[in-house]
């Protein structure tokens, strides 16, 4: 510092110096008033710039919420209609195991029937059904056609097979629903890999039981011919007429061949076949038609009786596929209800680091903004006070 | 001389000084005045035979208390406060713009892009479409309307140029009035309330940019800016012109209005008002403007493409949501033949957002970047066939150029201001996909087929239905034609699109890619919109939408940051040379009331030696009385 100081500088000085003083307590009253500590984005540019970003996460991750909230939402009506459909699947799976008892007589069997048809409606209504939007929720994305038409004893589906997805989280989507071609449609005839049945034509009392997969690997898929040579004897051919096998057979045995098996109960007439054909899609609403047709046949000998077992035994299997397909389609939503839980339990993780950072960047901190405001007075009522003592101090008071 | 004599003088000298006195006691509040200080010397006596004997005392000089080094450094600093001040004020503009929520761009992004995402969520509700197009017109004007204010400071600019050259123009004229006046009073003169006021205007023009001063021997002082051009040399002022850019007139440049080319001072001219000013534009505002520019060219671009992949509500592939204008074209003032050219952005990751300039040597057209004057390297002829490629874009020409003519070509600056929603119609919204695909219901096999994915929105056969059927396990067909290998999980693109078959199909299983009509809740291409804004297409395919605006805005924040800072220890920098200064030059009333005591005293002093003298000859008159 200089020796001589210059009167008028040091009262520039000692003015500016109030002023830059009186400044900063102006901002900090601002600060304190305002709950605030960047007031402006010019008080600290790169906190601001940062607090753009965390605003702009905090609002992806609202939105995701949102669109958390409508897959929810969505899934749990999709929920609500797949575990009617499976109580009705079941309903009808009971009224078929009952109507398949021998002992059962035919009005009796016609009026199971009669509920049969009853619940297939309940199904066809339950595939049709729209969401609160008035959307249907089984026709794929093709939201405003009704899927699931019928045609006499035939059933066409008119959506098609999207999946909308919803984005829950960052690169994170989940589906919120499934297509009715999916769940109603394209079901796996017989076991799921092969598909026993009676000819129409058979005047025995055979009735085909349950069949599995022996050996995978012999398995070829094509469509073979059970034909019996003699009551005890049969032959297998394949869809082109090559013998595949022959065996002897007494009721209740096991017709093995290519990797395959299969019972047989009751006796075949000489003449008699069964087909085993690849399992193909089939739909539910024709099984349980079909599955009515049956039940509804007249018994009135060994033979019909065979005829409506059969009938009855094969859409049972089918049935069985289908309350498969339906669990399966409810595993799997009840997978994605529970993702969504996830996701939102991250993403409201996030949200409060999100929000914690803004506050720690954009809020003041009340005891350190209270007691620089202290500090910040102290000295301004310091520079005040000694201004009037120095300012006062003159030689010319003495001359 | 004698003791009368003498004391004449002292009575003479010590009243000079007093003046000198009052003159400081009362100039102590004036700014910019320099303390005076009295110089006594003894006057020259006679030689008598006994030795010299003195005759008094003479005021020798009335000078400045004045140090030019100190008077030089604050000039430094007040250049330096001068361009931080105004880049203070100017750059916060921009970043309260940018980075408040009300009016920077990003709230509308979000809130667009969640619109975007609501509709994604319920592709058919009319009412979310017309809220989205809503949101669509919104973040549209949102664009303009930040363009337009980046671009009204620009016009502030130029005002405030114009005044800046405006006060130097007339500070030249006075500082060389003042430089007249001091030749006229003579060297020698110390003409020191003068030179005060002249240091005054020197230290207000050195506010409005860096000056350099050389004093000459006849008291005149040279005034230079810029790199060492004269703006005052001796009583000859200069005249600065506002000019306007060769290619852009709404850009004010600075030339000497005696320099018959006008060439542009911009470069060399720093600091000050006026080199802040100039900086201001050059370093933040346009290249703000050029980045603001460049984001909405590639959300326009972006977001176009993709909704012409989708389908809206009426089964018609979707047309161009944004309108934006192209790369604006700008011929040099100075051109004298008739070049002409148009530019389209065809490379978003390439797009620098930068200006180019079309030189024309009279066979070939040259790239070169008007900052540094580097030539840029590109390829093609220019034709419309093979046009030149450079920095994302793709330029043709034509016209009859002159050699030398150049033109500009303007990436991105400006053209946010253009950005317009052309979407009106809600049903028109392209939310679903453009084709789906779907697998027969009589299939037997148990292969699964992924949605169809629109790769080439422009195939002309898009929309139509395309058949495999498979012909064995391992073949396919397409279309009842052709046999095509088989390999589980490798995509199949047929038609501008793409689909995926997994698993093992059985001969005869069908697989069918269709026009997407009537699948009014299919949201896959809203989700394929809601990615526009995270997906990196920029800068090589690094930087998103939304990362290419944040960088802008931090980019603004952190020059802010810097130039406050600058501010804050360039004005501790002034305070201490003008402190500097004061101490050397300023008045101290203690000091100059001591001076009165002291002056007083010596007055006295004189004056009773005059009464001494008086009593003296008195005695002597006794004498011959007696």
């Amino acid at each position: 510092m200089s020796e001589r100081i210059s009167t008028l500088n040091s009262l520039n000085s000692s003015i500016s110096l109030m002023q830059r003083l009186q400044s900063s307590i102006d901002l900090t009253g601002r600060q304190i008033a305002s709950g605030r500590r960047i007031l402006t984005p010019a008080d600290d540019p790169i906190s601001s710039a940062r607090a753009i970003e965390l605003r702009e996460s905090l609002s992806r991750t609202e939105q995701f919420g949102r669109n958390a909230s409508v897959a929810t939402s969505r899934l749990s009506q999709e929920e609500t209609a797949l575990s009617a459909t499976n109580d009705i699947l079941q309903r009808i799976r009971v009224l078929a195991l009952q109507a398949n008892n021998a002992t059962l007589g035919n009005e009796a069997r016609q009026q199971i029937g009669v509920e049969v048809r009853a619940q297939l409606n309940q199904l066809i209504n339950l595939a049709n059904q729209k969401d609160g939007n008035g959307a249907y929720m089984f026709a794929g994305t093709r939201e405003n056609v009704q899927p699931v038409v019928q045609t006499g004893g035939s059933f066409t589906y008119n959506g098609d097979d999207g999946r909308r997805l919803i984005q829950i989280g960052e690169g994170r989507t989940v589906a919120d629903g499934d297509p009715g071609s999916e769940i109603f449609f394209r079901i796996r005839s017989g076991n799921g890999t092969f598909d026993a049945s009676a000819a129409s034509a058979n005047t025995g009392t055979g009735v085909v039981g349950g069949g599995s997969v022996v050996d995978p690997s012999q398995y070829d898929r094509d469509d073979y011919t059970v034909t019996f040579t003699a009551a005890d004897t049969y032959e297998v051919r394949d869809s082109s007429a090559a013998l595949v096998s022959t065996g002897s057979f007494a009721p209740g045995d096991t017709i093995a061949f290519r990797g395959i098996q299969f019972t047989l109960t009751g006796e075949p007439d000489i003449g008699d076949s069964f087909d085993v054909a690849p399992s193909s899609f089939r739909d539910v609403f024709s099984m349980v038609s079909n599955l009515a047709d049956a039940i509804e046949t007249e018994v009135f000998d060994g033979a019909s009786q065979a005829m409506l077992n059969n009938g009855i035994n094969r859409e049972l299997q089918g049935l069985d596929q289908a309350i498969g397909s339906v669990l399966s389609a409810r595993t799997q939503v009840g997978t994605r209800l529970s993702i969504i839980e996830d996701q939102e339990n991250t993403n409201s993780a996030n949200a409060i680091t999100f929000q914690e950072t803004l506050a720690r960047i954009e809020d003041l901190d009340y005891a350190e903004a209270l007691s620089r405001l202290s500090q910040q007075t102290t000295i301004l009522e310091a520079a005040q006070k000694s201004f009037v003592r120095t300012q006062g101090l003159s030689l010319f008071n003495f001359i | 001389m004698g003791i009368l004599n003498i004391s004449m003088t002292g009575l003479a000298a010590f009243q000079r000084a007093l003046d000198v006195t009052s003159h400081n006691i009362a100039n102590a509040n004036t700014e910019g005045y320099s303390r005076q200080i009295t110089t006594l010397a003894s006057r020259i006596g006679t030689t008598a035979g006994e030795g010299t004997f003195g005759a008094g005392v003479k005021v020798s000089q009335i000078k400045r208390s004045y140090d030019g080094l100190v008077v030089r450094q604050l000039q430094g600093a007040t250049t330096g406060v001068g361009r931080l001040e105004i880049l203070d004020e100017m750059t916060n503009r921009v970043n309260s713009l940018l980075a408040d929520p009300d009016t920077g761009l990003n709230s509308s992004l979000q809130t667009f892009f969640g619109s975007v995402q609501d509709l994604t969520n319920d592709p058919s509700s009319v009412p979310t479409r017309q809220a989205m197009i809503g949101q669509a017109d919104g973040l549209a004007g949102r664009f303009r309307a930040v363009d337009d204010q980046l671009s009204s400071l620009n016009s502030e600019v130029n005002e405030r140029v114009r005044q800046a050259v405006a006060e130097i123009n007339g500070l030249a004229q006075s500082i060389s009035d003042v430089n007249n006046k001091i030749a006229t009073a003579g060297p020698d003169q110390n003409p020191n309330d003068l030179l005060d006021l002249r240091d005054r205007l020197v230290l207000d023009l050195s506010r409005l940019v860096a000056v350099q001063t050389v004093a000459q021997d006849d008291g005149t002082l040279n005034v230079f800016i810029g790199s060492g051009q004269g703006l005052i040399i001796g009583t000859e002022p200069q005249q600065l012109l506002v000019i306007g850019n060769e290619f852009d007139s709404t850009e004010a440049r600075i030339a000497f209005a005696s320099d018959t080319l006008l060439t542009p001072l911009e470069n060399t001219l720093s600091g000050g008002t006026l080199g802040g000013l100039m900086e201001f534009r050059d370093r933040v505002l346009s290249p703000a403007r050029e980045s603001l520019g460049q984001t909405a060219i590639a959300f326009a671009q972006a977001f176009n493409t993709q909704h012409r992949s989708g389908m809206d509500l009426r089964g018609v592939l979707g047309g161009d949501f944004f309108s934006i204008k192209p790369p604006t074209i700008l011929a040099s003032s100075a051109n004298t033949g008739l070049g002409t050219a148009t530019a389209t952005v065809t490379d978003l990751g390439a797009l620098t957002g930068q200006d180019y300039v079309l030189t024309f040597d009279g066979t070939n057209y040259n790239v070169i970047d008007p900052i540094d004057n580097t030539s840029v390297p590109f390829t093609g002829t220019g034709t419309p066939a093979d046009p030149f490629v450079f920095g994302g874009m793709s330029v043709e020409v034509g016209g009859t150029p002159a050699a030398g003519d150049r033109i500009m070509i303007r990436s991105s600056r400006g053209t946010a201001a253009t950005m317009q929603n052309l979407m009106t119609d809600p049903q028109s919204v392209a939310i679903a996909a453009a084709t789906r695909s779907r697998m027969d219901l009589n299939n037997l096999g148990n292969a699964t087929l992924s949605p169809a994915v629109t790769v080439d929105a422009t195939d002309p056969d898009l929309l139509t239905s395309a058949t495999i059927e498979f012909l064995d396990a391992t073949t396919y067909s397409i279309n009842g034609a052709g046999s095509f290998a088989y390999t589980s999980g490798d995509p199949i693109v047929i038609n501008g699109s793409r689909i995926t078959i997994t698993g093992a199909p059985d001969a005869g299983d069908r697989f069918v890619i269709e026009a997407n009509l009537g699948s009014t809740g299919d949201n896959a291409n809203g989700l394929l919109l809601g990615d526009v804004q995270s997906v990196d297409i920029l800068d090589g395919g690094i930087v998103s939408i939304n990362e290419n605006y944040g960088r802008l805005v931090s980019e603004i924040g952190s020059t802010t940051n810097q130039v406050i800072a600058g501010l804050d220890a360039s004005r501790a920098v002034q305070r201490n040379a003008e402190a500097e200064v004061q101490s050397v030059s300023g008045v101290n009333l203690d000091e100059e009331a001591a001076r009165l005591v002291q002056l007083q005293q010596a007055y006295q002093a004189s004056a009773q030696v005059i009464s001494i003298a008086a009593t003296l000859f008195d005695t002597v008159l006794g004498m011959t009385r007696r």
